[in-house]
């Protein structure tokens, strides 16, 4: 059925999508930008792809967080067009994934008030596609309740927090509890959502966010590890979307070191390889710290490699599925994926950019490539 | 071959030629050969990385230079009063070649630093004041507006105030305050905030606030009339002044706090009038120094951007040119000294010697002694397709390249369709009025293309200037078929005398015959429209056979030039066969038709529609009734076996020759070595004895893939090739019948057009017969250029575009080259 009807709506955005996903670096071009040795040399190779001349009218130097926020402005504006053109159902697909972002958001501003940080370069470093309006009162709060009172009531991350409220008043452990319980309940909702748009959107969702329901429960669980969380506190954070779910969630809620958690996700046959050599292989990279300072905050200092090491597998893993995603005609899930791929792309392009700004050339393949 | 004149009926002769260029005129040589404009560089280091090229350090500088020129247009664009740009043509030249060249480019790489460094300083400085004036413009809103507020207020505060100084005793704290603030004359026992913010977000901010401090405020806001427009992007902004009262020291700071994070400005007022008032003052006084300051930063920055306006275009042009000619050397190979460039490249033959003299001069002015080397190669390549236009046959080769571009040296429709394709939209569009009108518009374009070519005309506009001649010839043309359907706005004229008496409503014949044209009689008469029609289909039908025709013809040029003579007679003969049995038959039955006084015959005239019919699905059998001549059957007969035997011969010889081919050369014991390594190596010896070695062409790996003597290709390429033929002769001749429809419907149209207006008001008398003539009159003449000369003159255009590019294209046109691309810098110019 959907195959007669998802054109009417979705057809043309498909294609624009389907355009943008041509567009995404090759393993060519990678190559080509692993060889670079100047920043200069950088940008006139990638001004041979699809991000044109993004780059040309930047005054030199140029420094990596420029190529990065360039990059990341052509994928809003992406977004954006995307997002204009669209009309329900997908309309509010596109606006679901946009919650992500603002949890993020909301975390980054909190954190950054409790440690004193200036508000307005706070907003900054906010993620554009997360921005809502009222985001800069955030930084007004001083306890749970009153930030839901006062700013998140009328956003739609309102819901996901309800059930969160207690009068605690914020701190490190608080506020990971605070995003682990939105991510949950951010999950749990898309999830939701997903089905209820039936097949095929709703099974290559499924296998999407299921992954990221568990990746989140490891994640926890692995960075619990010696803090004052329970484990009662622990088992409610786990989403109950994932392929771990029921017995794998309660396995990992009781586990108390990392052999556990191998244990835990041994039934299900991909996650079995994450954990093959995890523990020794050395050198982690700041690649996904930023979405994920759940590892800086909570992690065990012997385990941070390790975790890290883990954190590239889940990513690789995490492209892998979303490449996957677009094998199928007809559904919603090749606007997510894309948007995630884009994102493992800037992170990797500014990864290379990075390495050769600091010459750091014997790393500069540790990437993750997405196509 | 070189020698002859230039022609457009086939491309240029082409010749792959080396240039061997000492590096140090290498630079001047290319710039030399840009202005020449017709050497297409072929690209010497395909595997190399763009940026592991020998000139990318020079690129890259061109590049920042580059960025600063664009910089400085863009700065300048913004200007809202337009700063004078002088034109290329106006501008002392800036020389890059020659000796001094490197100093030349060093200069403008620096003085281009220097003027972005002024300039941005500049930016900078105007853009700190300007936003210190906004903040001074805030300032002086927000006290303005908090005073008239607190004026208004206190009025209504002292009656507040005194009632409730009746009701209740005052409390202890009260009095205290009442006594501290003493010597105000009236005053607020609440706090309160006042700024500035943006229009848009004062309502997330009024509700924010309500939620923060659970509507414990009083929030009064009034907007500000003038926008804030940012003097870096023009873009403007609107604000809001607001005044929020607040009770207590932690409400008020959350509202500052919110505030803040929100992007309000805070001002602090004094609650005092009196220092109100000073600070007001104070705050005036700033504003008309700062005004004199931002004033003059502002010249001083037009005269900069003034200076650099006066050579910003020589600029820009240079740095276009260096780009392109570095790029270009990028394509070049460096021998193995890195003493001097190779370059490989297609020109015209003819053009040679003029290339040389380039070189030479190109030598002279760089002051050296060791002039470039430039020798033909031989090569199996196909050369790029270069056909020779100028402004006149431009616009009818385009119209063709659209469709493909010619395989090297094939007849090139082009040339043709300077004639024919004016004329066959001449047959859809024939009015003498309507021509003339384009005819004028097409004169006017031409006489003032000087002035025209320059200036920028959008794309519409600049569509039909591109296409000036072709509305030229098709407004020229239209006036002659107008005359031969003698029709002027759907009237028609009276130019000599008539061949028919018309007594009260019959007409009758006087033996006349009209010499020029459709006789006039026939307008208006009652089977005008009959005559008409049957008129112009036989008509379209006679031009379409003869077109065909004709493109079929252009087969043969194309078979004696490629010598693949047995083509004559595998396809060109058996199609001119097959087309000529079926409708050069009817074409001639046509003739012959007209020719025949059916008055005195002693048949009916016969329909030539039926009699094609049953020409084919009852051969032999003619009913006598409509006979069209004696012995008609036989010929029929005879005709359509010469047709059926036309589709074997031309489904088997072909092939047939091919495998015969084929089996020769096997029998001779041959196998398919790369064809083309045997006679080249026997030349390459020669050569290189002579030249050591260095007539070789650097890139010989690409070459194309050699053709594949597959018999089965050749066979099934045959097959398509006859249906496509055999089908496509009935299809086409039935697609030029569109020659008919659009000429009809385009003489009802404008007749409709003319009843409907002008003949209701020719008639009227006196005053209001003059301002009806006059309006309707106008609106004629709108409604005739709009829709019969621009609508109906574009979908002409289209179906003779159609018929050069399906009918005629699709007999004879193989359209499988490339185009020739030089390096010039007139293009460039084209493309800015």
């Amino acid at each position: 059925m959907e195959a007669l009807l998802f054109n009417v709506s979705g057809g043309f955005l498909e294609g624009i999508v389907r355009g943008y996903k041509a567009g995404l670096l090759t393993q060519n071009q990678y190559n080509n930008l692993t060889q670079c040795e100047t920043i200069e040399d950088f940008r006139t190779q990638l001004s041979a792809t699809d991000y044109g001349n993004f780059l040309a009218n930047e005054p030199l130097p140029i420094s990596t967080s420029t190529i990065s926020d360039k990059a990341t402005q052509l994928l809003v504006d992406q977004f954006n067009y995307l997002r204009s053109n669209a009309v329900e159902p997908l309309s509010r697909f596109l606006e679901y994934m946009t919650y992500a972002y603002m949890i993020d958001n909301v975390i980054l501003i909190i954190t950054g008030t409790l440690h004193g940080r200036n508000t307005n370069e706070l907003l900054q470093r906010c993620h554009p596609l997360g921005v809502f309006d009222t985001m800069p009162a955030l930084c007004v709060a001083t306890n749970v309740e009153e930030l839901y009172h006062t700013v998140l009531v009328e956003t739609p991350l309102a819901p996901y927090f309800r059930d969160s409220v207690t009068a605690a008043d914020l701190d490190d452990l608080n506020i990971e509890i605070i995003r682990n319980t939105l991510y949950k309940a951010y999950l749990e909702d898309f999830d939701a959502f997903c089905q209820s748009l039936g097949a095929p959107t709703a099974d290559v969702m499924h296998r999407i966010l299921a992954f990221e329901a568990d990746r989140r429960a490891i994640n926890i669980t692995i960075n619990s590890f010696g803090t004052q969380l329970s484990k009662e506190q622990r088992a409610k954070l786990f989403p109950t979307i994932g392929r771990l779910f029921p017995e794998g969630n309660n396995t990992l809620a009781r586990a108390d070191d990392i052999d556990q958690v191998r244990q835990a996700v041994e039934p299900v046959a991909e996650y079995r390889a994450f954990f093959d050599t995890a523990p020794g292989a050395g050198g982690g990279r700041p690649n996904g710290a930023g979405s994920e300072s759940t590892a800086n905050l909570l992690g065990d200092l012997g385990e941070l490699g390790a975790a890290a090491e883990l954190e590239d597998r889940f990513f690789v893993h995490e492209v892998h599925l979303n490449k996957l995603a677009f094998l199928q005609q007809f559904q919603y899930a090749v606007f997510y994926s894309y948007i995630k791929l884009k994102e493992q792309e800037i992170r990797s392009v500014t990864w290379i950019a990075e390495c050769i700004a600091q010459n750091a050339r014997d790393r500069i393949h540790d990437f993750i490539p997405t196509f | 071959m070189g020698d002859e004149y230039p022609t457009l009926f086939r491309s240029e002769q082409m010749s792959l030629v080396q240039l061997i260029v000492p590096t140090e005129v290498a630079h001047d040589t290319i710039a030399e050969l840009g202005e020449l404009g017709n050497v297409q560089f072929k690209d010497l280091n395909p595997d190399v990385n763009p940026f592991q090229r020998s000139f990318v350090g020079e690129i890259r500088r061109i590049d920042e230079m580059a960025r600063r020129v664009r910089f400085f247009a863009s700065q300048i664009e913004k200007e809202k009063e337009p700063i004078p740009i002088r034109p290329l043509y106006d501008s002392a030249p800036l020389v890059t070649v020659g000796p001094r060249a490197a100093q030349t480019l060093d200069e403008l790489d620096v003085k281009l630093a220097e003027h972005e460094e002024r300039l941005t300083q500049m930016n900078d400085s105007y853009q700190l004041l300007s936003e210190r004036l906004r903040e001074l413009v805030e300032a002086r809103h927000v006290l303005r507006e908090t005073a008239q507020f607190f004026e208004q207020a206190a009025v209504r505060e002292t009656e507040v105030r005194t009632s409730l100084d009746d009701s209740s005793a005052p409390l202890l704290q009260h009095d205290d305050r009442e006594q501290q603030f003493g010597g105000g004359d009236l005053q607020f026992d609440l706090e309160f905030v006042a700024g500035t913010i943006d229009r848009a977000r004062l309502s997330t901010f009024e509700r924010v606030l309500w939620r923060v401090l659970r509507g414990n405020l009083y929030m009064n806001y009034i907007d500000i009339q003038e926008p804030f427009v940012d003097p870096a992007t023009g873009a403007e902004t609107r604000k809001n002044v607001f005044i929020i009262f607040a009770h207590g020291d932690i409400l008020l700071s959350k509202i500052r706090k919110v505030a803040e994070s929100m992007g309000a400005t805070i001002y602090p007022i004094d609650v005092n009038p009196d220092k109100r008032a000073d600070s007001m003052r104070e705050v005036t006084g700033r504003l008309e120094d700062l005004q004199i300051v931002l004033y003059n930063t502002g010249a001083n920055r037009r005269t900069e951007l003034m200076t650099i306006g006066e050579s910003l275009a020589s600029w820009q042009d240079v740095v276009a040119k260096e780009k392109l000619i570095y790029e270009t050397l990028n394509l070049l190979n460096y021998d193995v000294r890195r003493k001097t460039l190779i370059a490989e490249g297609w020109c015209p033959t003819r053009d040679i010697s003029q290339i040389q003299l380039a070189l030479r001069h190109a030598t002279e002015e760089s002051g050296t002694n060791v002039p470039p080397i430039l020798h033909e190669l031989r090569t199996n390549r196909t050369p790029p397709t270069f056909h020779r236009t100028n402004k006149f046959t431009e616009g009818f080769q385009t119209i063709m390249d659209a469709y493909g571009i010619a395989t090297y040296q094939e007849v090139n429709p082009g040339l043709f369709a300077v004639i024919t394709f004016p004329f066959l939209f001449a047959v859809m569009f024939g009015d003498i009025g309507h021509g003339f009108i384009i005819f004028t518009a097409a004169v006017v374009m031409i006489l003032s293309e000087r002035k025209l070519a320059k200036a920028d005309l959008g794309e519409i506009f600049g569509t039909f200037f591109f296409g000036r001649y072709i509305i030229l010839l098709m407004g020229l043309f239209s006036i002659y078929t107008g005359f031969l359907y003698n029709d002027i706005f759907s009237k028609s004229l009276h130019l000599f005398h008539s061949g028919w008496d018309v007594n009260n409503g019959t007409a009758v014949s006087n033996g006349h015959t009209y010499p020029f044209g459709i006789d006039p009689a026939w307008h208006g008469a009652e089977n005008g429209l009959l005559f008409t029609n049957s008129y112009k289909m036989k008509m379209s039908i006679v031009l379409g056979v003869i077109h065909m025709t004709f493109a079929v013809c252009l087969q043969v040029p194309n078979h004696i030039r490629f010598k693949r003579f047995s083509d004559i007679y595998t396809n060109f003969i058996p199609q001119m066969i097959f087309l000529q049995s079926i409708f050069g038959y009817l074409v001639i039955c046509i003739i012959y038709k007209w020719t025949v006084d059916w008055d005195k015959a002693s048949t009916q005239p016969p329909s030539l529609l039926n009699m094609l019919i049953s020409m084919v699905l009852s051969p032999g059998s003619v009913d006598p009734e409509s006979q069209l001549y004696p012995g008609q059957s036989t010929v029929q007969v005879i005709l359509l076996l010469l047709a059926a035997v036309c589709v074997p011969w031309l489904l088997i010889t072909k092939p047939y020759l091919q495998w015969q081919e084929m089996k020769k050369i096997q029998g001779q014991g041959y196998i398919g070595l790369g064809a083309d390594d045997v006679p080249r190596h026997t030349d390459d010896t020669t050569l290189e004895g002579e030249e050591e070695g260095n007539g070789r062409a650097v890139v010989e790996a690409n070459d194309e893939e050699h053709e594949e003597h597959d018999f089965s290709e050749v066979v099934v390429h045959q097959v398509i090739h006859t249906i496509e033929f055999c089908l496509g002769c009935v299809s086409h001749t039935a697609s030029y019948l569109r020659l008919w429809a659009l000429s009809l419907a385009h003489a009802q149209l404008s007749e409709v057009l003319w009843d409907m207006t002008l003949s209701n008001v020719l008639g009227m008398p006196g005053l209001v017969g003059i301002v009806a003539l006059v309006i309707v009159g106008v609106l004629w003449l709108v409604l005739t250029i709009s829709i019969l000369c621009v609508m109906e003159g574009l979908s002409a255009f289209l179906h003779a575009l159609r018929l050069h590019w399906v009918e005629a294209n699709s007999k004879h046109y193989e359209a499988g080259g490339y185009q020739f691309v030089p390096l010039s810098f007139a293009r460039l110019n084209e493309k800015q």
